[in-house]
This record gives structure tokens, C-alpha cells and sequence, in this order.
């Protein structure tokens, strides 16, 4: 059992952690990150990237949905909308990668303003249907507004370079989706340690009661939608550097279903919870790929013939299983280990 | 100069006339209490001060400020806070985080301070977390601190709620039905916490309350509402010597024999 953890100022008590084996394993974590292009093919470089740029998606959408409590459908959207922003700043305008990307943010959250106001008054299901509305005015939009997004044709997203470095390619793509993806997930937990994850908590959890304790709910819940969809944005900025090419078929309504599933097998709520589960999603076609080539004879199309079905059941099956047993999501199981070990030997 | 000052408060829904021109001021460092029979519309009086709803005739002032019009999150800003009849504390997070919110507005970190956790955000935090831990001493719940307030009891629930309101720092104190479904025991802890309250900090309570002892024991002033008007007003032994109340509450003579 655990005994003897003290804290001597309030500052430890604010801290991200305190505990030096937390710190150890985050440093061994981030060196391992550094070090993996070192050791890994170009196929798993390829997997970590996507795992990685869902994992800043998953932050994002977290922040609006798990913390504030807003469900949206709308994330293909608001991915599109930072997918085409970074696209067009760079391709059509030439903007430098290292501007674009956040360009494609900050419209994404401007844009996310026009859902987030008639959305004030709308909770649960009503906004979850507000949004997917959203999703799909946006994919309208960017198939007839031509001349700007190249409707139907899409756009090829290349060389983009920063300090001469073309990054949409093996390790610079890799660092470069690493480093967005710390810096979003250190901001958000900043944010969830002060008085604006606090608020967003509040009004999930008794929005009456958050307003009587002086939380303005139009500016925090339009707060919520605009950090979340910068976020979540930049995310779609990173897809599009990876992919190379984007059409609105990219971004179809699985897509925002996927990145429900995500936070919900994750752990609502919680920012450790959203990478879990997106490095969990992620990799789980994968592991189904593995798992069917080493059942079925070699050569057999079977796999590549229903990769979507088996996908979609698999999807389906995995959130319908932890909302049946473990309605925590995966940083209840971390939880629950957790607790255990520093326990043991006693019960509790 | 009164503290709070209630002029004509009308509430109604529909065709219903929930609070109908209520009277009352309460001074500064009073416990004041209001009381009633079921439906006599107290908490939506009390809905109506904190400006959950908007009045719909009538004027409020609080501290020398109307605030009929104000919206409701500017409420603990100018100093008054409230606990809620039917619990509402924020229940999936620890009992520390409950009393933050509480502090919300005497905080001013902003979205890119908050971002990047360093220098003035990093400090306001740390003085915020002072005084929550004051707060948590001050109502003995030490040991329940980093519980989720969701698997408390519902005794130490009230008790969280009331240390949420009082992180408000504020000047005046609504409390709705604070000892109901407790025991005598906590009946009588949280009484000697208002009291505390009063003497102490020299804050103005005002309290709806079902429970008797409570209201007769500690209260300075006692309003009785029946059917959304106030119906008498006094010190404990004046309004519990009151006809007008006695029938409020136990109906007319005539009528029972």
C-alpha cells in the first residue's frame, strides 16, 4: 500500500502531478516518441501519425463534449473546415505551413461561433442533431463554393516545408504532428486546472448552480466551442498535410461518429481518457487487420473485401461493450488498476 | 439603509401567481428567516432575489444596487450566493474543485493564461486553493476533500454545497431548506455553522426553512408567506404567537371543530 504522500505547499497541490513516477514515465514516454523513427518502418511512422493526429481531434472534441458537456456530431466539420482553411492558405495563397495550420484553426473556431450561438439553448440530443446539421451545411458549402475550395475536384496538399524541411513526409511529419499534439494536450490541461475547466465542468454538471456561482453561460459555453473547434481545426489541418489530398468524402459523418466513440471508450471528460482512446480506435482496425491474417489463409480477399463492414462492427461492438461494463472508458480500467496496486494488499 | 429590500415581487406563471407583491427588507447581519406551508412559494421568492427568474412586477435592491434586472451570474460578483433546496452540486467532481467554482468570480485568469499556466494564473491559483482549503477546515470535511461530491452523504453533500456558496465570499447568504433530510445531529452542526457565520464574518444569512427548531432558535427575524403573499413578520416569539400563522399552518378553529 501507498502511505506517506504529503504535499507541503499548495503549489504541489496544483500541479499537473507530484509524483516522481508519473514525471519518470512521461519522460521515458516523450524519449520513446522522440527516439521511434530511429527504430520504426515507414508503414508503423504512418500509423503513429494518424494515432497522433486523433489524438489532437479527441483533446478537442473532449474538451467540448466530455468537460462542457455539449454533445456534437459536427467534428467532421469542424475537421473539414481546418483541412480546406490550411489547404487553401497554403496551396492557393502560398501562406507558410507553420501559418496555415493555425489559420485553419482560428477559422474553425470563428466558424464555430455560428453553431455555438443558436446552439446556446440546446441541450443533449437537440444540439447533437444542431451539429450534425452543421457537418453537412459544411460539406455543401465546400462542394459549391468553387472557386475558393475546388468543389468537387478537392485539393492536392504538397510541399509544405518549414525552415526548408518538407513535412508531410516520414520523421518531419511525425515530429511536427508530436509536437502539435503535446503543446494541445499541455494547453488543455492547463485550461481544466483554472477557473475556465471549472466553469465548463459546472455547467456540465448543474448549469443552474454554475450560473449562480457567477459563470456567465453564453461566454463559457461559446469559450468551449471555440477552443475546442481550434483544436479539433488543426487537427484537420495535420490530416490534410498527411492524406496530401482532400475532398469532402473525407470527412463523412463516420467520421464524427468515430470521434464520439473515441472519448467515450476514452473516458468522458477526462484528457488522459481521449488519448487512450484515440491511440485505442486508432490502432484497433489494425489489430482486426493482424488478427484476420493469422485466421484466414494467406492470399484470402476476404478482409480487404469488407474492411469497412468489419470496421463499422467492429466500432460498434467495442462501444457498445464498455457502455455495457465499463461505462468509464478506458481511464476507468487505468483507474480501477490504479487503485489497486496502491492498495494491495488490502481490499481498499 | 436596508440591506436587501423586496418591493411588490410578483412572480407568475401563466395565470398562476406564484409570489404575489411581496414586501420584505432584511438588514445587514440579520439571520432572517422564511417560512411557510408547501407551495406558499418561498424558493421561488428566493429564485426570484438570486435571479434564476425574472420578476415580473416589482423591484429588488441589494446593497444600495437594484438589481431586479441583473443577470443571474453577475449575482455573486456583487456579493450574494445560495445553496439550492434540491442539492445541486456538481457531482461529478471532488469536493475541492466544488468549493473552486465557488471562487469563480474573484478569479480573472483568461484563456491564454489559463493556456499556459505560468506566472499570475499559476499564483491565483495557488491563493485559490488557499482559501478553498480554508473553507474545507472551516466546515470539517478535510478528509472528504478529493471525493467526487457524487458518493458522499447527502448530509455531507449539504455541507459541500454550503462551503461552495461560502467560497463566494459573500455579503449575504440564501439558504434554501439547508437541514432537510438531516439528522439532529447535523440539524445542529449546520445551525452552529450560521450562527458562526453571523458572528464571525458578520454576514447576512437569509434561510427558508422547514424545520422549526432551527428557525426558532437562531433566526433574528421570521417571515411567514402563504399562498405567494407574506402573511406576517417578527421576531420567533411574535410570529409563532400569530393567529394569522397558526391557521396558515394548522387551518381555522372553526373550521377543525
Amino acid at each position: 500500500m501507498r502511505t506517506g504522500h504529503f504535499q507541503e505547499t499548495t503549489g504541489q497541490l496544483i500541479a499537473l502531478t507530484d509524483s516522481p513516477a508519473v514525471i519518470g514515465w512521461t519522460g521515458v514516454l516523450i524519449a520513446g516518441l522522440l527516439a521511434a523513427p530511429l527504430v520504426v518502418g515507414n508503414y508503423e511512422l504512418t500509423l503513429m501519425v494518424t494515432v497522433l493526429i486523433a489524438v489532437v481531434g479527441a483533446v478537442g472534441l473532449n474538451l467540448l463534449t466530455g468537460t462542457t458537456g455539449l454533445i456534437s456530431l459536427g467534428q467532421a466539420g469542424f475537421l473539414a473546415v481546418g483541412a480546406y482553411g490550411n489547404a487553401v492558405l497554403m496551396v492557393d495563397y502560398g501562406w507558410p505551413v507553420w501559418l496555415s495550420l493555425p489559420a485553419g484553426g482560428v477559422v474553425s473556431a470563428l466558424i464555430s461561433l455560428l453553431v455555438g450561438i443558436p446552439s446556446l439553448r440546446l441541450k443533449g440530443l437537440y444540439l447533437a442533431i444542431t451539429t450534425l446539421a452543421f457537418s453537412f451545411i459544411v460539406s455543401h458549402v465546400i462542394l459549391y463554393a468553387e472557386p475558393i475550395t475546388h468543389g468537387p475536384n478537392g485539393i492536392f496538399v504538397n510541399g509544405a516545408k518549414i525552415l526548408g524541411v518538407n513535412v508531410q513526409k516520414g520523421p518531419a511529419l511525425y515530429y511536427l504532428t508530436l509536437f502539435v499534439a503535446v503543446c494541445v494536450v499541455l494547453m488543455v490541461l492547463n485550461m481544466q486546472r483554472t477557473r475556465l475547466g471549472r466553469g465548463w465542468l459546472a455547467i456540465r454538471d448543474h448549469d443552474i448552480a454554475a450560473r449562480a456561482m457567477g459563470i456567465d453561460l453564453t461566454r463559457y459555453k461559446l469559450l468551449a466551442f471555440v477552443v475546442s473547434s481550434f483544436i479539433v481545426g488543426i487537427a484537420g489541418g495535420l490530416l490534410s498535410l498527411q492524406i496530401r489530398f482532400i475532398n469532402i468524402d473525407v470527412f463523412g459523418l463516420i467520421l464524427s461518429i468515430e470521434a464520439l466513440a473515441i472519448i467515450i471508450l476514452g473516458g468522458m471528460g477526462s484528457v488522459a481518457g481521449a488519448i487512450m482512446g484515440a491511440v485505442f480506435l486508432t490502432l484497433l482496425p489494425e489489430a482486426i487487420r493482424i488478427a484476420f491474417n493469422l485466421i484466414l489463409t494467406p492470399g484470402s480477399a476476404f478482409y480487404s473485401t469488407y474492411v469497412y463492414e468489419i470496421r463499422g462492427v467492429a466500432y460498434g461492438a467495442v462501444i457498445v461493450a464498455f457502455l455495457r461494463f465499463k461505462p468509464d472508458g478506458l481511464i476507468g480500467l487505468w483507474r480501477d488498476a490504479r487503485k489497486y496496486w496502491s492498495n494491495w494488499p488490502l481490499a481498499y | 439603509m436596508s440591506f436587501l429590500k423586496l418591493d411588490g415581487v410578483t412572480k407568475t406563471f401563466g395565470g398562476l401567481t406564484a409570489v404575489n407583491a411581496v414586501d420584505l427588507t432584511v438588514e445587514k447581519g440579520q439571520i432572517y428567516s422564511l417560512i411557510g406551508p408547501n407551495g406558499a412559494g418561498k424558493t421561488t421568492l428566493f429564485n426570484l432575489i438570486s435571479s434564476i427568474f425574472p420578476v415580473s412586477a416589482g423591484r429588488i435592491t441589494f446593497d444600495g444596487q437594484d438589481i431586479t434586472r441583473t443577470p443571474t451570474h453577475a449575482m455573486a460578483g456583487l456579493g450574494m450566493a445560495r445553496t439550492f433546496q434540491n442539492l445541486a452540486v456538481f457531482k461529478h467532481e471532488t469536493v475541492v474543485n466544488n468549493i473552486l467554482v465557488g471562487l469563480h468570480s474573484s478569479l480573472r485568469t483568461d484563456l491564454f493564461s489559463a493556456a499556459i499556466f505560468w506566472g499570475r494564473a499559476r499564483r491565483e491559483e495557488i491563493r485559490a486553493r488557499e482559501r478553498a482549503e480554508e473553507i474545507i477546515e472551516f466546515l470539517e470535511i478535510e478528509d472528504l476533500r478529493d471525493l467526487p461530491v457524487g458518493t458522499l452523504s447527502y448530509g455531507q453533500q449539504k455541507r459541500v454545497e454550503l462551503g461552495r456558496a461560502l467560497a463566494v465570499d459573500p455579503k449575504l447568504l440564501l439558504l434554501d431548506e439547508m437541514v432537510s433530510g438531516m439528522n439532529q445531529e447535523e440539524r445542529e452542526e449546520i445551525g452552529r455553522f450560521v450562527l458562526d457565520l453571523k458572528e464571525e464574518l458578520g454576514m447576512t444569512v437569509f434561510m427558508v426553512e422547514h424545520d422549526m427548531g432551527i428557525v426558532m432558535d437562531i433566526s433574528d427575524r421570521v417571515c411567514v408567506m402563504h399562498h405567494g403573499s407574506k402573511i406576517a413578520e417578527g421576531t420567533p416569539a411574535e410570529v409563532s404567537a400569530d393567529p394569522v400563522v397558526i391557521e396558515a399552518y394548522l387551518g381555522s378553529r372553526s373550521r377543525a371543530a
